[in-house]
């Protein structure tokens, strides 16, 4: 998996959220909550 | 954008951020800035943590010149130039750690004054001596509030990898560094660090973690994770509290060799007392008449007894050892001392650094970038000759092309009967080396240089040489 130079890598940005500390667990479960979200309500539309 | 100025050469190794770029003009080192890179310099040489930076000399000297030096960029900056460039798998333990150090130091103290940098590779890094600096000005850049560093990846792979598999594992990190331009992925580590290793500090998240994230997220693109970051409150603290994570996570990694055949060489090696008055005086005496040479290398140079001797009189020493151990130990004495002016390399003679990354020539190799006016090599031409079946005559060719036009040669030949050569004659066929004599080195030498004075020591095996090539 080689990504590009001055590419942060989305997984490498996360995963900076998941270490730091309670904080930082807090902001990840909320952009994983939000992603969840999103997925639901696109859901039916896309099959509409 | 390019500059092809007369007399200015683009720097092999700067092209990976096209914002900005490194040129070489003579001696100067000067970088060329486009207007957004501009911007950020005009930024970042208001602030006061960078000025800060600069007087502790954590960052290579930089100041701001006639952007005309270096035509099509919008402004060009001048650096200090790096005495003697090495790559990281050139580096001990000691030293990448140290490196690993003030690149998160630089960062924690920019974060706060509103900075980040745009990536976190150990070629962001040199040094002064002993002493490491940050030289990539041109990765400083305003700091977005809401988003982590961008260079988090670049640092694992060149930085805390490489000192994760040292401190845990005992694996010397340099060849894996050597062979991989871009350090080493999340994904080999993880398979080196399963069972109870996955439980080592450190592993179950800037490896686990890290690896299973990047494959879940192969696909998303990062501005999109930026933006959803941003808005789930990703903060400049939680930025802050993982940089000083990994600082506390590196300060705990150790590695010491238990011990190593060259650790005690000095104390176990065969010289007299007599012996080594003499070899030191040789040596002194022929680094003096280099008249202040700009750059010494000491090969084979152990516990860099002779670096230091050629260091007070030279500005710069390269201290080249094949063995880490030895390095890593002499590295620490001159840190704690604060030494400014001898570097210590690891590396192996036989098998010198080769030029790599794109084209080859991104970093260079040791033979490009070994031009000094005075070499040492004491009492390791027995090492390439015998213990590594190098021709005597290749060993001599070897040895001069790492010096300039005028340059001088220090070499110590160590004789066929003297107790150390014989050991190492021990261990290989009766007789296979019938040119190793005395009389066929002067030859080698008197066919490709002038000897300017030689000498016997006292214990009547070895023979100093001081010699002088043309050009
Ligand atoms: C006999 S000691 C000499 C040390 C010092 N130059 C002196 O004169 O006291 C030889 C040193 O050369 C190093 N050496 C041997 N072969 C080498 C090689 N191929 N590349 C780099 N260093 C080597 C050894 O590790 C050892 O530290």
């Amino acid at each position: 998996m080689h990504l590009a130079y001055l590419d942060a890598g989305s997984g490498s940005l996360i995963v900076q959220a998941v270490v730091g500390g309670v904080a930082g667990a807090a902001v990840a479960a909320k952009l994983y909550w939000r992603r969840l979200v999103d997925r639901f309500r696109r859901q039916p539309t896309d099959r509409g | 954008m390019t500059s092809s100025h007369l007399g200015t050469r683009a720097d092999p190794g700067s092209f990976r951020d096209p914002t900005n770029r490194v040129f070489h003009d003579g001696d100067q080192v000067l970088r060329g800035l486009d207007p957004q890179a501009a911007r950020d310099w005009a930024a970042l040489a208001a602030s006061a943590f960078f000025a800060g930076l600069l007087a502790e000399g954590k960052v290579c000297g930089t100041a701001q010149v006639d952007p005309a030096v270096l035509p099509g960029w919008t402004a060009v900056l001048r650096h200090e130039r790096i005495p003697f460039v090495s790559h990281p798998y050139e580096w001990s333990f000691g030293m990448l750690r140290d490196a690993a150090l003030l690149h998160l130091e630089i960062l924690r103290r920019a974060l706060p004054a509103g900075f980040s940098t745009k990536d976190g590779s150990a070629y962001n890094l040199q040094w002064r001596g002993a002493t490491p600096i940050f030289i990539d000005i041109g990765s400083f850049t305003p700091l977005t509030d809401g988003e982590p560093w961008a260079g988090y990846r670049q640092f694992c792979q060149t930085l805390l990898y490489p000192l994760l598999l040292q401190a845990h594992l005992g694996l010397d990190f340099q060849p894996w560094l050597r062979s991989r331009v871009d350090g080493i992925e999340p994904d080999q580590m993880r398979r080196l660090f399963r069972g109870a290793r996955r439980l080592l500090p450190g592993v179950p998240t800037h490896v686990h973690l890290h690896g299973a994230m990047q494959r879940r997220h192969a696909g998303a693109s990062s501005a999109d994770v930026r933006a959803q970051l941003r808005s789930a409150g990703y903060s400049r603290e939680l930025a802050l509290a993982t940089v000083r994570g990994l600082e506390r996570l590196i300060r705990r990694l150790d590695h010491r060799e238990e011990s190593s055949h060259w650790v005690d060489y000095q104390r176990t090696c065969s010289y007299t007392a007599p012996d080594r008055v003499e070899k030191e005086r040789f040596v002194e005496t022929a680094v003096q008449a280099a008249g202040g040479p700009r750059l010494v290398l000491d090969l084979g140079a152990n516990d860099g007894r002779y670096a230091r001797i050629a260091a007070r009189h030279a500005a710069v020493v390269v201290a080249v050892e094949q063995d880490p151990a030895v390095v890593d130990t002499l590295y620490r004495t001159l840190r704690a001392e604060g030494d400014q002016r001898i570097l210590p390399l690891v590396m192996d003679l036989a098998d010198p650094s080769p030029g790599g990354g794109w084209g080859g020539v991104e970093r260079a190799g040791f033979t490009t970038r070994a031009r000094a006016d005075v070499v040492l090599a004491l009492a390791v031409v027995h090492h390439l000759a015998i213990g590594r079946n190098v021709p005597l005559g290749q060993v001599v060719d070897q040895l001069l092309g790492c010096l300039r036009p005028n340059g001088r040669l220090v070499v110590e030949f160590v004789h066929p009967e003297d107790p150390m050569a014989r050991r190492l004659l021990a261990n290989k066929p009766d007789g296979i080396f019938p040119e190793y004599r005395r009389d066929v080195f002067e030859r080698l030498l008197a066919a490709r240089c002038r000897v300017e004075r030689q000498r016997e020591l006292p214990s009547g095996t070895r023979t100093l040489y001081q010699v002088v090539v043309g050009d």
